[in-house]
C-alpha cells in the first residue's frame, strides 16, 4: 500500500500553537470542575467534550496539514545530425564507390531500418548540412544535398545547437574544421567516411606570401605540401610569373601522410602587380589535379622613388626642384647639371675642374630602367643624347617608366623634340614658329581639368587646404618665361596662362604604360619665392613638386579614385563584390558621375558586372560572379581617373584537401564525451545508448492541503455553537 | 696682300658685330637667371667696387652654361624683390649701422626660404668696420646659426673648379666662411676682396693689383667667384654619390 505522505505548514507559529492549546485546555478544565456541580456528571462531561473537540479541531487547523503526491516525467532527448557537405566529401568513397556524401544520405536514407527514420520514431531528430555554414535541412533535403563550399567549422556548429539538442552525430570524412576550446560538451558520434588507407593525393596546402613587395627586394614564399598515399617522393615546386619560371626548389616526401615546406624567393624588378601561380606536377594516381597548382597577386611597390633629373645648366629652377625632390625622403636623387656647354671654353687642365664626363651611354642604355622617373630640365638634348637614346627613353615610359619635362629656352631646342622619339610620348607640341618666350611676365590659371587633377587637387593636403585652388593660382607670382606649345589631343592641360593666348604650362597624359608630364617654364621657382615674399611657407610649392612625383610614378595614395578588394579570398560561383571609393574632396558632381567597369577573367575575356551605388556617398558597389578560378582583372574608368588591380579567385577545387582524417573524427567524439562509431556498427543502437544517457526526467510534485477548507472551519463553528446552545439550554449562560 | 679698303671694311664690318653682340637683347626678363644684386644699406660704404660685375659675368658665360645677365641692380631690404634675385650681393668696408627689426626679418626670411647671400669685406680687418657689423648682424639674423669656417670639403670648392688656392685682391684668409642651415649654405663671407679682383675700368684694365700674388691671385679670384656663382644656382649637387667620388680621385692627382 503506497500512502503518501502528509507534511504540516503551521499557519501561526507552533509555540503559539501549543499554548493557545494549553491555555485552552486548561479553561476547559476549570469550567468542567466548576460546571461539574451545576449540571452533574453527563452534561458537565457532553459540554466539556464538544470544547475539547472543537480546540483540537482549532489546533489542527493552526498545524494547516497536507497531503504530498508525486510524479515522475520522462522527456526524450533531441537528436542533431550533422551532414558534412563541403567540397571534400564530393570525393569517391572507398574503393572508388561513389561519393563519400552518397554514402553518407544513403546510410541515412535507405536500407531495411534508414538510420534518419528509426532516431525519429524515439527522438526529436534536427538534420544540418555543414560546409562554409551550418545549416538546418527539413527531412526531404537531404536527398539533394551536395557537395559544395569549404571546410565546415565543427566546434561552432555544435556551440550553434548545443541548447537545442542533447547528442550530436556527425556524418564526415574528417576535413573540418576543429577547436576543442571553443567546443561545447555535447556528446558527438563521429562516423567516418571515405577511407585513408587508399587516398591519394598531393597539395598545395598552403602559402604565405606578403600581399605587397619592395622593387629589388627579395621576396620570400613559402609553400607546405601535404601528401597522401605517397613516401620517398622527389617533386619539383615551381613559382612562375605568367608562365615565365621565376624560381624552382625540390621538395621531398616522405611521411604519409605529411607536410612539408620549402621556401622560394624572387627579387621584383618592376613595380606593379605581379601575377604569380605556384605548382607541382602531377603525379600517378592523384585523386585531385586542380590542388596541385595555387595562383597569387603581390602588388610590387617601390621603397624609393629613384629620379634621374638632367639640367641644361644651372639656375634656380634647378635648384628649387631639387630642394623640393630632397625634402621628400622616400625620394632617391640622381643629377646631373650641364655645368658647360662644347662652346663653352675651359681655362684650365682637366683635372682642376669638377665636372664629370656625363655617361649618357651608361645611363640612357643600361641604367634607365633602374629609375622611376626621368627629368629633363630646359636641357638641350641635341648636343648629347643620340638617337638610340631617345628611343630608349620612349621605350621606357611606354614600359612604365614616367618622364617629365620642364621648360626654358633650351627646352625644345627650336621644335626638334618634335620629330624625336621624345616627341612622340611628349603631351604638348609646337605651336608657332616661337618656341619660347620671356616678357611680359605671365600668370597662370588653373583649367578645369586641373581643378580636379590629383596634381592640383590638393585633398585636404594643404595647410591652407580650404582655400580654393584657383584662388591660389592667382595669387602665385607671374611667370618670366613660358614656351609656346599647344597640347596634343591626348594630352591634359591643367595649368595655362591666363593672359592671352592660353598657352599650356603643365600639361599630362599617359603614354603606354608611363605617364608624361610637361612643365613649360624655367621659372616655377617664383611661385615658391613668391609666396615666400607674401609672407607665406613654401608648402604650395614643395606639394606641387611632390604630387608631381607621386602622380607621375602612380603613387595610389595619390589616386582620387580608389578600389578596395574584397578581404577574403573569393571562390568561384558566388557574388563577389568590390568598392570604388572616391577621396575625399572630389566634387560631388564627380563621384555621381557615370563610372565604366570591366571584369576579365583569367583567359582576358570581359564577363558581366552589375553596378550600384553603395549607401554612402562616393562609393560605388560592383558585383559579378566568377565562374572559374584564377587571376581576374578589374578595371575601373571614372572622369578622375582609371584604376586597375588583380584579383585571384580560387577554384572550386584549388587548395583541396581531401583526405579522410579519421584521427580527427575520433578527436572530436573523444573531447566531447562522445563515441567514434564505424559504418559497420549497429548505429542506431550505439545512437540510442548515448540519447538514453541524455534522457532527461524530472517529479511532478503536489501538495493537497487537508484542513485548510470551508468544512473544517464549519466543524469548527458547529462544535462551538452546539456547546454554546447546550450550555444556555442549561443554564450556565 | 689685303687692300686698305678691305681692311677698313673688315674692321668696320667687325665693329659692327661686335657691337651688334652686345645690342642684341638677351633674352629679357624682369628676372633674368643670374644677375648681381648689389644689397644698399645705411652708414658705411656700401659700394667699393661698383665696376666689378662686368668681368665677372663675362668670365662666367666664357665657361659656363649659365645664362646671365652683364647687370648689378641695387637693391634695399625692403625691396620687395629681393626675394626674386638669385644672388644677393653685400660688400663694404666699414661699419654700417644695424639693421632694423623688420629688416632683419625680411633678411632671415629670405636666407632661410632659399635665398642666397655672398658677404665681402673689402678691407679684410678681422673684428673691425664692416667685419665686426657684418658679423653682428648675422647673430641678429640668423640666431643659433654660427658663421664658421667652409672646410675643405664643402660644396662651394667642388662646384666648378676643384678650388687649390685662394684669390682676391687681397689674402686675408685662405678659406671662405659661412652659415649653413642643414647641408645649405645660405651665406658665404670672404674677406680677400674678390670684387677688388675682378673690378676693372671700361677700357678693360684692372681697378686694382692683387698682392701678394699678382695675375695667379686674380685668376684664382675669378675661379672662386664662378664656384661660388655655380654653387647658388645648384646648392650641394656635387655630393651627389655619382660626383663625389669622381672629385676625390682628381683631387688625388
Amino acid at each position: 500500500m503506497n500512502v503518501n505522505p502528509i507534511t504540516i505548514a503551521p499557519v501561526f507559529p507552533v509555540w503559539l500553537i501549543i499554548l493557545f492549546f494549553g491555555l485552552a485546555l486548561a479553561q476547559t478544565a476549570a469550567q468542567c470542575v466548576k460546571n461539574w456541580a451545576k449540571l452533574g456528571s453527563r452534561r458537565t462531561l457532553v459540554v466539556s467534550l464538544l470544547r475539547c473537540t472543537a480546540i483540537v479541531v482549532l489546533v489542527i487547523f493552526a498545524l494547516n496539514p497536507s497531503v504530498v503526491t508525486r510524479n515522475e516525467h520522462r522527456i526524450s532527448p533531441a537528436i542533431a545530425i550533422i551532414v558534412d557537405t563541403s567540397e571534400s566529401m564530393g570525393q569517391s568513397a572507398a574503393g572508388g564507390k561513389a561519393s563519400r556524401l552518397a554514402e553518407a544520405k544513403a546510410l541515412l536514407m535507405e536500407g531495411d531500418s534508414p538510420l534518419l527514420a528509426s532516431l525519429s520514431e524515439k527522438y526529436e531528430v534536427h538534420v544540418y548540412g555543414l560546409a562554409d555554414l551550418l545549416r538546418p535541412l527539413e527531412s526531404g533535403d537531404v536527398a539533394r544535398l551536395e557537395a559544395a563550399g569549404r571546410k565546415g567549422d565543427v566546434s561552432g556548429a555544435l556551440s550553434a545547437i548545443s541548447d537545442r539538442n542533447a547528442v550530436a552525430v556527425l556524418l564526415s570524412d574528417g576535413s573540418v574544421k576543429w577547436d576543442e576550446s571553443a567546443a561545447p560538451m555535447l556528446p558527438t558520434v563521429t562516423v567516418p567516411f571515405g577511407d585513408p588507407e587508399t587516398y591519394q593525393d598531393i597539395l598545395i596546402k598552403e602559402i604565405s606570401a606578403p600581399v605587397i613587395a619592395f622593387r629589388d627586394r627579395e621576396v620570400t614564399i613559402d609553400v607546405t605540401l601535404k601528401s597522401y598515399g605517397y613516401t620517398d617522393l622527389t617533386l619539383p615546386v615551381l613559382l612562375k610569373d605568367s608562365g615565365r619560371l621565376l624560381s624552382a626548389k625540390d621538395i621531398r616526401v616522405q611521411a604519409d601522410p605529411g607536410e612539408s615546406t620549402v621556401a622560394l624567393s624572387f627579387v621584383p624588378s618592376e613595380v606593379g602587380q605581379k601575377n604569380l601561380s605556384i605548382s607541382i606536377p602531377q603525379q600517378v594516381g592523384e585523386r585531385i589535379d586542380d590542388n596541385n597548382q595555387v595562383s597569387l597577386s603581390i602588388k610590387v611597390v617601390r621603397d624609393k622613388t629613384r629620379i634621374l633629373m638632367v639640367s641644361g645648366n644651372p639656375s634656380m629652377n634647378y635648384r628649387f626642384m631639387r630642394t623640393a625632390l630632397k625634402s621628400d625622403p622616400s625620394i632617391d636623387l640622381l643629377s646631373f647639371v650641364i655645368l658647360r656647354t662644347p662652346s663653352d671654353i675651359l681655362n684650365v687642365r682637366s683635372y682642376e675642374q669638377s665636372l664629370i664626363p656625363f655617361p649618357v651611354k651608361t645611363l640612357f642604355l643600361t641604367e634607365l630602367t633602374n629609375f622611376d622617373l626621368l627629368i629633363f630640365d630646359n636641357f638641350n638634348y641635341a648636343l648629347y643624347l643620340r638617337p638610340e637614346h631617345l628611343e630608349s627613353i620612349r621605350a621606357f615610359v611606354e614600359g612604365g617608366g614616367s618622364f617629365a619635362m620642364v621648360g626654358g629656352p633650351n627646352l625644345f631646342d627650336e621644335g626638334r623634340y618634335g620629330l624625336s622619339p621624345i616627341g612622340e610620348i611628349l603631351p604638348v607640341q609646337f605651336a608657332s614658329g616661337e618656341f619660347y618666350r620671356r616678357d611680359p611676365p605671365v600668370r597662370v590659371r588653373l583649367s578645369p581639368a586641373g581643378a580636379r587633377h590629383p596634381i592640383l587637387h590638393s585633398g585636404g593636403e594643404y595647410q591652407e587646404g580650404d582655400r580654393d585652388p584657383g584662388l591660389l593660382w592667382q595669387e602665385m607670382s607671374p611667370l618670366d618665361g613660358v614656351n609656346l606649345m599647344e597640347a596634343k589631343k591626348s594630352a591634359t592641360v591643367l595649368l595655362e596662362t591666363a593672359q592671352g593666348i592660353p598657352w599650356p604650362v603643365l600639361t599630362v597624359s599617359e603614354k603606354g604604360k608611363g605617364r608624361v608630364l610637361a612643365l613649360t617654364t624655367d621659372y616655377a621657382w617664383k611661385w615658391y619665392m613668391g609666396m615666400v615674399a607674401n609672407g607665406k611657407g613654401n608648402q604650395h610649392y614643395l606639394m606641387l613638386i611632390h604630387r608631381m612625383v607621386r602622380w607621375l610614378t602612380k603613387d595610389p595614395g595619390l589616386e582620387l579614385v580608389q578600389m578596395i578588394l574584397p578581404e577574403t579570398t573569393v571562390s568561384t560561383g558566388r557574388e563577389t563584390e568590390v568598392r570604388i571609393r572616391y577621396q575625399a574632396g572630389v566634387p560631388s558632381q564627380t563621384s555621381d558621375a557615370a563610372v565604366s567597369f570591366s571584369v576579365f577573367d583569367p583567359q582576358g575575356v570581359k564577363i558581366d558586372s552589375a553596378l550600384k551605388p553603395a549607401a554612402q556617398p562616393g562609393e560605388h558597389i560592383v558585383s559579378f560572379f566568377p565562374q572559374n578560378g584564377g587571376i581576374f582583372r578589374i578595371k575601373v574608368e571614372t572622369p578622375v581617373g582609371e584604376l586597375e588591380e588583380s584579383m585571384v579567385v580560387a577554384g572550386p577545387l584549388a587548395g583541396l584537401d581531401a583526405g579522410p582524417d579519421h584521427d580527427r573524427l575520433q578527436k572530436i567524439s573523444t573531447s566531447t564525451g562522445g563515441k567514434y562509431i564505424p559504418r559497420e556498427a549497429d548505429l542506431a543502437k550505439e545512437i540510442e545508448q548515448f540519447a538514453r544517457k541524455a534522457e532527461k526526467r524530472f517529479i511532478e510534485e503536489k501538495r493537497v492541503p487537508i484542513w485548510a477548507t470551508a468544512f473544517v472551519m464549519a466543524l469548527v463553528l458547529a462544535l462551538l455553537s452546539s456547546e454554546w446552545y447546550l450550555r444556555r439550554r442549561w443554564g450556565l449562560i | 696682300m689685303i687692300s686698305r679698303r678691305k681692311f677698313l671694311s673688315m674692321v668696320v664690318g667687325f665693329m659692327g658685330g661686335w657691337i651688334s653682340s652686345w645690342s642684341k637683347p638677351a633674352l629679357g626678363s624682369l628676372f633674368p637667371h643670374f644677375f648681381f644684386a648689389q644689397l644698399k644699406y645705411r652708414g658705411g660704404e656700401w659700394d667699393p667696387n661698383p665696376l666689378f660685375a662686368e668681368a665677372i659675368v663675362e668670365e662666367l658665360e666664357l665657361r659656363t652654361s649659365i645664362d646671365a645677365r652683364k647687370e648689378r641692380r641695387i637693391m634695399q631690404l625692403s625691396d620687395r624683390d629681393l626675394f626674386f634675385c638669385p644672388f644677393l650681393y653685400m660688400a663694404g668696408r666699414y661699419e654700417f649701422e644695424p639693421f632694423t627689426q623688420q629688416e632683419r626679418e625680411v633678411l632671415r626670411r629670405f636666407l632661410t626660404y632659399g635665398g642666397f647671400l655672398f658677404a665681402e669685406d673689402t678691407v679684410g680687418a678681422k673684428g673691425f668696420g664692416f667685419d665686426r657689423s657684418f658679423r653682428r648682424e648675422m647673430r641678429e639674423v640668423l640666431p643659433g646659426y654660427e658663421m664658421k669656417r667652409l672646410s675643405s670639403e664643402h660644396s662651394v670648392y667642388q662646384s666648378f673648379y676643384l678650388i687649390g688656392s685662394f684669390g682676391g685682391r687681397q689674402r686675408v684668409n685662405p678659406y671662405l666662411e659661412g652659415v649653413t642651415i642643414d647641408s645649405w649654405t645660405p651665406v658665404i663671407y670672404s674677406q680677400n676682396d674678390l670684387s677688388g679682383a675682378w673690378s676693372r675700368d671700361r677700357f678693360g684694365k684692372w681697378l686694382h693689383a692683387c698682392v701678394p700674388g699678382g695675375e695667379p691671385q686674380r685668376k684664382a679670384a675669378f675661379k672662386m667667384g664662378i664656384n661660388i656663382i655655380v654653387y647658388s644656382l645648384t646648392s650641394d649637387y656635387k655630393r651627389d654619390v655619382i660626383h663625389h667620388p669622381f672629385i676625390k680621385r682628381r683631387q688625388n692627382l
